[in-house]
């Protein structure tokens, strides 16, 4: 009816605003001038004819990509009468909560600027620049004082803020009633349960052939890993992402993973990408920021001290500096419930056009968010295509990780999903676990705020992140978090304090995550 | 035809209950709102739009005077339409609705009319063709959006994060 259509020619026209801005738009506009050299183009019937070489050239192929693009990321239009802050985040209550916890952050950043006299950013003299052009292959020699610097927040401080979430609206009354949560969420948040996972998880069914499972050493390859090679290759052919995230549902091949995952997040390396990544480098070597610091810190305390990732430790500095400098990200924050902090020049306070964000990307580094590009440094040796690759998936996925929202993939919905999916089917279990002091979320968060990075083996986190951009979808990390506290139940059950709860949990590195999910999704008894 | 805001006046909510309002034992589960129109002129009403709070089920009725010798009659425009698909969960709880003329299932939104002239019932659109006009406005309605969001701002990527090659900043800033 009419307001569907209205709908669809609103998402239409916001497409049409975001990709006019894309270096896709110039080569269009290029390729349909040269088109006009062509014997096939008449001017009687110039449009078919641009549309009929667009099809068949391949241009159609890549439009439509950057448009499923879009769509993956880009949420639905609302109504015409909703602010902006209503696309950020719906409920008013979260917005607040947000905010609040936002200027937690800036006041720590703020007082750790001021106790150690450092300034937010400083441009650095021309014997530095050069210095640090020189050692940018290797800055992970550098051994800077970082011990006056700290986090400006871990993941258990965060999981404060969420457990003292609440919905004005909601009563539920001060003493425990069946209404109460049992976990550490209070919100009300729709989740999914178990029969509704399964139907979105169809593909990881057990009559469905997964990598991860049916390409172990005791399986032949010709039942299912090889055929599942030979479609991953037909469909890179074609570079068709919506086909791409069809077949990574069920795991990519090794040798076309990297391969697989650019075409899904439509990255491909124009020579236009990698000068703005050597802009970004610029920017980098001009300006030292705090935040850099804060980078710098935080690699060496994670990923320098990981033994599948400490290799990777200059890439990481090459990564996340530029990171930092990327004015591009920002337009994330139309989607995101958080929102960039702000400055001013100095000496021009409450100036507007001397006001600025920081850092230039808006994103303050935490405790652990070097673990969301380490894994991708198995897939991307070129540091421009790693950089564009980890932004995209940050500005898909990781974000919701560290931002209050009320989103299904949020932080929020996936403590609340994971909590529910405990109780409901393992509960004595989590009434155990209650019981001693050890409630699981406080167990489970640092996995799934930092996607299982750091925890998992390296090919098993793979599996897992192939499927999170299968289903463009975070909720599997609840879901992996329950299949393990029920994969490793019957140990829990004997525990009596969290301290040995956390024993229990504390390695993941032995677990195969495909069959943990499988069984808990599609072989428990309900 | 363009659209218009029709004023009106939307009076506080009033809770059904039964029994003692001041014992508040029992949270009501309806509440009504009273909405008029002050305005003398007769109007067609189009669409209705409100953000929700936490209703989970809104019905319309209507006031109709047909003519000066019959009394006011009360009709169900909407019943029991739904804005949250699960009452205990925060789906559809803060969000922006509009209620359409079309929606309405057997009726339209009747014309109110301040003084008793008899007057038609416009066409319905359902069963029959979308009238020209009015698909033509729409369609302009459309066009107006696009060129809007055209107009307002681009997307193409800034770059710069300095101030006239300056990044040398106060402190964070709380607002």
């Amino acid at each position: 009816m009419l307001q569907e259509e209205s709908d669809l020619s609103l998402i239409i026209a916001q497409i049409v605003q975001k990709l006019k801005g894309s270096n896709l738009y110039s080569q269009l506009e290029r390729q349909a001038w040269a088109s006009l050299q062509r014997p096939e183009i008449k001017l009687e019937s110039l449009k078919e004819d641009i549309k009929e070489f667009f099809k068949i050239s391949g241009w159609e192929k890549k439009l439509q990509n950057a448009v499923y693009g879009e769509l993956s990321v880009f949420p639905l239009p609302s109504h015409p009468a909703a602010p902006p802050e209503h696309l950020k985040e719906p409920l008013v209550y979260m917005r607040k909560a947000q905010g609040s916890w936002e200027k937690r952050i800036l006041k720590s950043l703020n007082s750790m600027c001021t106790e150690l006299s450092i300034p937010l950013a400083r441009k650095r003299p021309v014997g530095e620049q050069k210095e640090l052009l020189n050692k940018w292959n290797e800055m992970g020699t550098d051994e800077p004082d970082l011990s006056l610097f700290r986090p400006v927040y871990a993941p258990k401080d965060f999981l404060e803020v969420l457990i003292n979430l609440r919905n004005p609206n909601y009563e539920n009354g001060d003493s425990l009633s069946f209404r109460t949560h049992l976990g550490l969420i209070q919100i009300p948040l729709k989740v999914k349960d178990i029969p509704e996972l399964k139907e979105c998880f169809v593909e990881l069914g057990l009559n469905t052939g997964q990598l991860g499972i049916d390409d172990s050493t005791q399986v032949p390859p010709e039942l299912f890993e090889n055929e599942h090679v030979r479609i991953g290759q037909k469909v890179l052919a074609e570079q068709d992402s919506a086909a791409a995230q069809q077949y990574i549902r069920q795991g990519s091949p090794t040798a076309l993973r990297a391969e697989l995952w650019a075409l899904i997040l439509n990255i491909s390396s124009e020579p236009e990408d990698v000068l703005y990544y050597e802009q970004l480098k610029t920017n980098v070597i001009q300006h030292d920021l705090l935040v850099d610091s804060l980078i710098y810190k935080d690699v060496k305390l994670t990923a320098s001290n990981d033994d599948y990732y400490f290799v990777f430790e200059d890439y990481l500095y090459q990564v996340l500096l530029c990171f930092s400098r990327d004015t591009s990200v920002l337009s994330h924050f139309a989607y995101n419930s958080a929102s960039p902090p702000k400055s001013y020049i100095r000496g021009k306070l409450g100036l507007e056009e001397y006001a600025v964000f920081y850092p230039p990307n808006g994103v303050i580094p935490f405790h652990g968010f070097s673990m969301y590009v380490a894994p991708l440094c198995f897939l991307y040796h070129e540091p421009s295509k790693l950089y564009q690759i980890f932004r995209e998936m940050y500005v898909r996925f990781f974000f919701r990780l560290h931002s209050i929202s009320s989103h299904p993939s949020g932080i929020v919905s996936l403590c609340l999903l994971f909590e529910t999916l405990l109780q409901t089917y393992l509960p004595q279990l989590f009434y155990h676990l209650r019981e001693i002091g050890a409630q699981p979320l406080r167990i489970s968060f640092k996995w799934m705020v930092r996607a299982f990075s750091g925890y998992l083996a390296t090919d098993q986190l793979l599996l897992l992140w192939d499927r999170i951009l299968g289903y463009n979808s975070l909720e599997i990390l609840a879901v992996l978090a329950a299949a393990v506290f029920a994969f490793r139940a019957v140990n829990l059950m004997e525990v009596t304090s969290l301290a040995a709860a956390e024993a229990v949990l504390a390695d993941l590195s032995t677990l195969k995550v495909m069959p943990l999910l499988q069984i808990f999704l599609f072989a428990t008894v309900t | 035809m363009s659209r218009i805001l029709v004023p009106c006046h939307v009076k506080g909510t009033v809770a059904l209950q039964v029994g003692d309002v001041r014992t508040s034992q029992g949270r009501p589960g309806v509440l009504v709102i009273d909405v008029t129109f002050p305005s003398v002129a007769p109007f067609e009403l189009q669409e209705i739009t409100f953000k929700n709070y936490y209703t989970a089920f809104l019905s319309i009725r209507v006031r109709q005077h047909t003519s000066a010798h019959t009394t006011a009659k009360w009709l169900t425009c909407l019943r029991d339409y739904c804005l949250m698909p699960d009452p205990h969960s925060e789906e559809g709880a803060q969000e922006y609705v509009s209620l359409f003329k079309h929606q309405s299932p057997s009726m339209t939104f009747p014309k109110w009319l301040s003084h008793p002239v008899p007057c038609e019932q416009p066409a319905l659109l359902c069963e029959s063709l979308p009238d020209p006009s009015r698909v033509s406005s729409e369609v302009q309605q459309m066009w107006a959006l696009t060129e809007m969001i055209r107009a307002s701002h681009t997307s193409a990527r800034i770059g710069r994060f300095d101030v006239d090659g300056c990044y040398d900043l106060n402190l964070l800033s709380y607002t």
